[in-house]
């Protein structure tokens, strides 16, 4: 640093002065000089020492920093956004019901109330204390004197700026040699050092800053706007399962099947369907035409109907069975030609059609129509041919079958 | 530790200080008025309990109450004593002896237990099922804890609890008033004899501490159990002798004892560790109030369904707030640490909460919808304080309120807090 | 770069005044040319080791964690062990930097900085378990609340929710007390430097420290502060650990002793961690004369105490067990110590509890060598505790037809074996380029540093 300083020197004016520095041995030195500094009314001054000296703080007049107060205010800050999240997430946003505990549950959110509380405070005590004391602070005058790099290792030092009001080169140099120091030097201005930053550097930093943005901009686009293609996934985890499904093949048995089937001459345990009409629909070799001694021919088997056919069967069929439900006019509208549209049940001939055989059709499927017998309990596919007869019934129905009295308000 | 310092400008010539360090007739007069006021307030307690026709139930309640919280601060001193020898404490010297006097009323306080313990040893208690086993055999969630919770074994164990606190405070106080005649290298071994003994005592005494809490507190309800219920009394004790150590120090310098040998600096000490273990004990609370909420076991919950019906809710609610959020802010700032009559107030209020705590561990066995605050609850609260305060005093009053003579004295004068 | 025969930190260190002392003792570690030869051959045996973790992780990541033991009933297994006695290695730093220095132990500062450099070692090591116990270790953010297209949150009543915050923010927390520590040190090493490398680097992470008294003055506040936050904070992590299995309804886990045991027994652990690396570390780079017998004997003392608390907590859980007259309870207690784990209980008694009750004979906890043994006891006393609490009580819980027994598989042994690897890697890069010793704390304290003049 030295020979740049010579090197600058050479070619202007020596720099101005930015102030006078002193050397100490020992802490108690620095102390009694920095009471001496302190008492003659110098105000612009500073000492540096290698650790924090006990009593320098009083020796110099240094007021209690405000910090503890930037911590206390991230502190609550904190706390409170704990409190937010935790509510926000659990109990208002995406309300779930985890172990029995209400939504929000105050005594199991106290744990992370507390680490966001400290989380924050910490982290806002080391940036405060980075920027009370200026830090980072790449360059300084007094880089320029080597005997200052000892100020990490064993020597202490009192500098008195040249902006100080009482600043005098003959007067100070006197006032410092009353404390008896080592060693007393001026500290010139560092021209050295440039005072901004390189301009490269400049637009490198700005150029990153922007850019640093795209990503954040591409995520928020990502999630506002609407895209026809699957998202992105990297790792195909659930993807691809080493699992055998059924229907497929599997090498490992002599029939060649991955789907086991029931030892022959076996039934499993409550798998023992033989009544035919109930679980077949059957009654002998045609459709049952009656509904089996199961059903209950009543309101709450109707309300059950109305509530299976609304969940498994409308999206199809439709509200009222005609066959245009949201699947098939979505389907309809894109025009492609493999769709086989739903039957309007409500046509005379499902009308005719036995009840055992609506039951058939809906446990075992037809045509592009999947079997539900999986999906659907027994009794609920019974309840969902009771409601289909209703609807039959009142997509024929003429005004002389409702009741007088509802037969007035039609008019 | 504290800095190193070549004596202190209160150190005079004979080791000692040129502090006042006797109570003489101030504590004679404390003594005989403290012994008037708790035989007058534990008089009015006992009318008022028999009047009750409850088979002293209701007095012994809160007779229970007002025992076991001196018993934070009369077990807490015996903590405090130990613990200051095993970490070889400089800053606490000058407050040592005051320790000592109150933990070696662990005689007194054994005594003043006999209210609750007599009638339970005689099978006879009206709060304690377990001391009549037939209660006890004809319930089948009880039969099992016979062996442990029965009169005979109880006897043994409280014998064990305040015979232990009793020896180990008077070897303290013995030691520590021995050291005062000793010079030199004399008084520096009974540092390190003091020292000695008080690892392995801390570890009985731990013991003892724990099971006390649980037998006198836990057993209320001989259902209910909890494993940190020891550490959780443990928490009030520290909490108590603390702040009774500032407020006593307070009291004493008002008298014009010990007003140059104990500073801000000690006050803030005492402060710091009133400030510390507020934090604990309401880590230590929450710890055993999440912990059964969370699994929600049945014979867990019950007791704090108890301590959240009705208007012990609000109790519970006060402890939360009056015990640990308020008193927190209140005991947060340095200055008020250091400021005394900041400071004697959370002191008190520490103290009154530590009182509720214990309210709110004992009262709802009474099996009453509603906190049942009466006359009762302060007059025994008076009485059973006084006495203590008169059993303190008494011994007390000859002796030196400070270690004279301890090698490390100097230090503890000088001692600066930041 | 030649390796030395004889060790080159032996020789007193240079300087006319105890400052320059103290610094050159540690900064030649970071400064020599030469380490000893003992730290090339533990750095060798380190990477082996470390090649082997991941090695293991690859191996798990590549073919799921059914690679491990983990297996119902004992779905935990190794590596929730683990990742307990790592998280509780990574106790022992934060306490002794910020608890003893607010309890004013000044002989903390002899040792601090790398307590504090092992316990983010160690916390790096335990955040590794869960990491890969999750299964899918490359989905890490569904356990942070960040938006995303499931429209879902994380579920904050869980406490391994409260795992995850609780680990980060001790993670975060003791890194900025560690580097917060570091700053006039790093301005040491700055201004000793001889190369530019060196100076720049030193320099960035130095931030200008000129150390300057108004500085000094701000900084030691915030240092207080943090210390402050980092006590509670110590405490509220093995707390939380401790939470994962007590607010369950399994025996032997659901007890309310379990916060402040864990967090005694993670302070035992982490002592004993310390003296396990400070024995070695004062021996080799010649810091007998910062970490003297009498910080090790303190070290022991704490070590000794904490063991007790822990031997408390065992007697506690086994009392009230039997006291609740809770028979699955009392059956898990005595399943524990004389069931098919048996050999596991009576380790981690004879360790944690027998063990360092020598530590009562001075000559014992005075002695180098024996402290490093006693441990290394504990270490291995410390682990098989939280073998014992996990695999005892999941593999015979309330119904004996759903009883098992772990085994772990050689994967598992070879990622807990790996995981030292990894710690003792970054320790000894600690110990070769970071100052292993907080220079300007132990000036402060020192006799020159104390003198007051005419104070």
């Amino acid at each position: 640093m030295s020979d740049e300083h010579k090197k600058h020197s050479v070619k202007s004016s020596p720099p101005p002065v930015h102030g006078l520095l002193a050397e100490y041995d020992t802490p108690p030195q620095i102390l009694h000089a920095a009471k001496q500094i302190r008492a003659a009314g110098i105000t612009k001054w500073d000492t540096y020492t290698p650790f924090a000296v006990h009593g320098i703080d009083d020796a110099m007049g240094i007021k209690m920093t405000i910090l503890p107060w930037f911590t206390l205010g991230a502190g609550l800050t904190g706390l409170a956004s704990a409190i937010l999240l935790q509510w926000w997430t659990n109990a208002h946003d995406y309300a779930w019901i985890i172990s029995g505990k209400p939504f929000w549950s105050i005594p199991a959110n106290v744990p992370i109330m507390f680490e966001l509380t400290v989380l924050l405070s910490a982290i806002t005590t080391l940036v405060g204390m980075l920027i009370l004391n200026n830090l980072p602070e790449p360059s300084h005058p007094l880089d320029q004197v080597r005997r200052f790099a000892r100020v990490t290792d064993d020597k202490f030092f009192l500098l008195i700026r040249a902006s100080d009001p009482k600043f005098d080169d003959v007067e100070t140099r006197a006032l410092l040699a009353t404390t008896h120091p080592v060693a007393v030097e001026a500290v010139l201005e560092d021209r050295v050092t440039p005072e901004r930053m390189p301009t490269g550097l400049v637009y490198g930093l700005i150029i990153f800053a922007v850019a640093s943005v795209v990503p954040f901009a591409l995520a928020a686009k990502a999630r506002y706007t609407k895209s026809s293609s699957p998202r992105i996934h990297l790792i195909q985890d659930m993807d691809s399962q080493p699992k055998y499904k059924a229907q497929r093949e599997n090498s490992f048995f002599a029939d060649g099947r991955a789907a086991r089937p029931a030892i022959e001459g076996t039934v499993a345990a409550g798998d023992a369907r033989d009544d035919d009409h109930f679980y077949q629909g059957k009654d002998g070799p045609g459709w049952a035409r009656t509904f089996p001694s199961e059903v209950a021919l009543n309101e709450a088997t109707m309300d059950r109907g109305r509530q299976r056919f609304g969940i498994y069967c409308t999206p199809c069929h439709g509200q009222i069975g005609q066959g245009d439900g949201m699947v098939s006019r979505r389907a309809e509208s894109l025009q492609q030609g493999t769709w086989v549209a739903p039957t309007n049940m409500t046509l005379e001939y499902v009308r005719q059609q036995p009840v055992g055989q609506l039951f058939g059709t809906i446990s075992n499927g037809i045509r592009s129509m999947p079997a539900y017998a999986p999906q659907i309990k027994t009794e609920d596919r019974w309840a969902i041919v009771m409601y289909v007869r209703a609807l039959q019934r009142s997509r024929s129905g003429s005004v002389g079958d409702l009741p007088p009295d509802a037969r007035a308000s039609l008019k | 530790m504290a800095k190193v310092s070549n004596g202190s400008s209160s150190s005079s010539g004979d080791g000692g200080t040129s502090d006042n360090i006797r109570l003489a007739e101030v504590g004679q007069s404390l003594f005989l008025k403290a012994l008037v006021v708790g035989v007058v307030a534990l008089g009015v307690s006992a009318f008022l309990g028999s009047s009750e026709n409850d088979n002293w139930n209701r007095f012994s309640h809160s007779y229970l109450v007002a025992f076991v919280w001196v018993m934070t601060i009369g077990a807490g001193a015996v903590w405090w004593i130990t613990i200051q020898n095993i970490v070889n404490s400089h800053w606490s010297l000058v407050i040592r002896r005051i320790g000592e006097l109150i933990a070696s009323n662990a005689p007194v306080l054994a005594v003043l237990a006999f209210p609750v313990v007599i009638p339970l040893i005689l099978g006879k208690s009206p709060m304690y099922i377990w001391s009549d086993v037939n209660n006890m055999l004809g319930r089948e969630e009880l039969k099992h804890k016979i062996p442990y919770l029965n009169p005979h074994f109880f006897a043994i164990r409280f014998v064990v609890y305040f015979g232990y606190w009793t020896l180990l405070s008077y070897f303290f106080l013995n030691r520590s008033l021995g050291q005062d005649k000793q010079q030199g290298n004399d008084a520096a071994k009974t540092v390190v004899t003091m020292r000695r003994v008080a690892g392995p005592a801390m570890i009985v005494f731990a013991l003892t501490l724990t099971f006390c809490a649980i037998d006198l507190i836990m057993t209320l309800d001989p259902r209910w159990f909890s494993t940190i219920f020891g550490v959780y009394y443990f928490a009030s004790c520290v909490m108590a002798i603390n702040s009774s150590l500032a407020l006593t120090l307070m009291w004493l310098q008002s008298k014009g004892r010990l007003t140059s040998s104990v500073t801000v600096h000690h006050f803030h000490d005492l402060g710091k560790m009133v400030f510390a273990f507020t934090v604990f004990w309401a880590y230590i609370g929450f710890s055993q109030f999440m912990l059964l909420w969370y699994a929600n076991i049945p014979e867990e919950t019950l007791w704090f369904k108890e301590r959240f019906a009705n208007s012990w809710g609000t109790l519970s609610w006060t402890l939360l707030f009056g015990h640990f959020v308020i008193p927190f802010f209140g005991l947060l700032s340095r200055w008020v640490k250091r400021n005394r009559k900041a400071l004697a107030f959370w002191c008190i209020w520490q103290l009154v909460m530590i009182y509720l705590d214990m309210y709110w561990l004992v009262m709802p066995t009474l099996g009453v919808d509603q906190v049942p605050f009466q006359l009762i609850d302060l007059t025994c609260w008076v009485g059973v304080l006084s006495l203590f305060i008169a059993g303190v005093a008494w011994r007390a009053k000859g002796l030196n309120l400070l270690a004279t003579n301890d090698p490390r004295l100097p230090k503890s004068l000088a001692f600066e807090n930041i | 770069m030649a390796i030395s025969d004889v060790n080159p930190f032996e020789a007193p260190p240079a300087g006319d005044n105890m400052f320059a002392r103290i610094t050159d003792n540690v900064t030649r570690i970071a400064e020599t040319a030469t380490p000893p030869r003992a730290w090339y051959i533990a750095f060798g045996f380190a990477q082996l080791l470390l090649l082997m973790f991941l090695g293991s992780l690859g191996y798990v990541i590549w073919n799921g964690i059914g690679a491990w033991g983990n297996m119902m009933p004992v779905a935990w297994g190794f590596p929730i062990v683990n990742f307990v006695f790592w998280i509780g290695i990574g106790h022992a730093g934060t306490l002794i930097s910020a608890v003893l220095f607010l309890f004013r132990q000044n002989w903390r500062t002899a040792i601090n900085r790398f307590a504090e450099a092992m316990t983010i070692f160690a916390v790096v090591c335990a955040g590794i378990f869960p990491g890969m116990h999750i299964g899918r270790p490359w989905l890490p953010y569904y356990m942070f609340p960040i938006p995303n297209q499931m429209d879902m949150w994380p579920q904050f009543r869980s406490p391994l929710e409260w795992d995850v915050f609780a680990v980060s923010t001790y993670a975060t927390v003791s890194i900025l007390f560690w580097y917060m520590g570091m700053i006039p040190d790093f301005a040491t090493f700055r201004d000793r430097a001889t190369t530019t490398v060196r100076r720049v680097a030193y320099g960035i992470v130095a931030m200008g420290w000129r150390g300057s008294s108004r500085q000094w003055h701000v900084y030691e506040r915030a240092y207080l502060i943090l210390a402050a936050l980092a006590t509670p904070l110590v405490l509220s992590v093995h707390s939380v650990v401790s939470f994962d299995f007590a607010t369950a309804q399994l025996p032997g886990w659901h007890t309310t002793i379990f916060p402040p045991y864990f967090v005694a027994g993670a302070i035992f652990g982490g002592f004993a961690m310390v003296v396990t690396l400070a024995v070695p570390a004062r021996q080799f780079f010649g810091l007998k004369r910062i970490i003297t017998i009498r910080h090790l004997e303190l070290m022991n003392k704490v070590i000794m105490a904490t063991g007790l608390i822990v031997g408390y907590a065992y007697g506690m859980e086994f009392f009230v067990a039997w006291y609740s007259g809770n028979k699955y309870e009392v059956f898990t207690f005595v399943n524990r110590a004389f069931g098919p784990y048996g050999w596991a209980y009576w380790t981690m008694i004879s360790c944690n509890v027998l063990f360092p009750q020598l530590h009562w004979f001075p000559q014992v906890r005075r002695n180098p060598w024996a402290t490093l043994i006693i441990g290394l006891i504990v270490n291995v006393g410390m682990w098989f505790e939280r073998f014992v609490i996990i695999c005892t009580s999941l593999s015979r819980d309330f119904l004996p037809s759903s009883w098992g027994y772990f085994v772990p598989t050689p994967v598992d042994l070879m990622t807990l074996g790996g995981s030292f690897g990894l710690f003792f890697t970054l320790f000894l890069l600690f110990c070769r380029y970071l100052p292993m010793v907080a220079m300007s704390e132990v000036k402060a304290f020192s006799p020159a540093g104390l003198a007051h003049g005419d104070h």
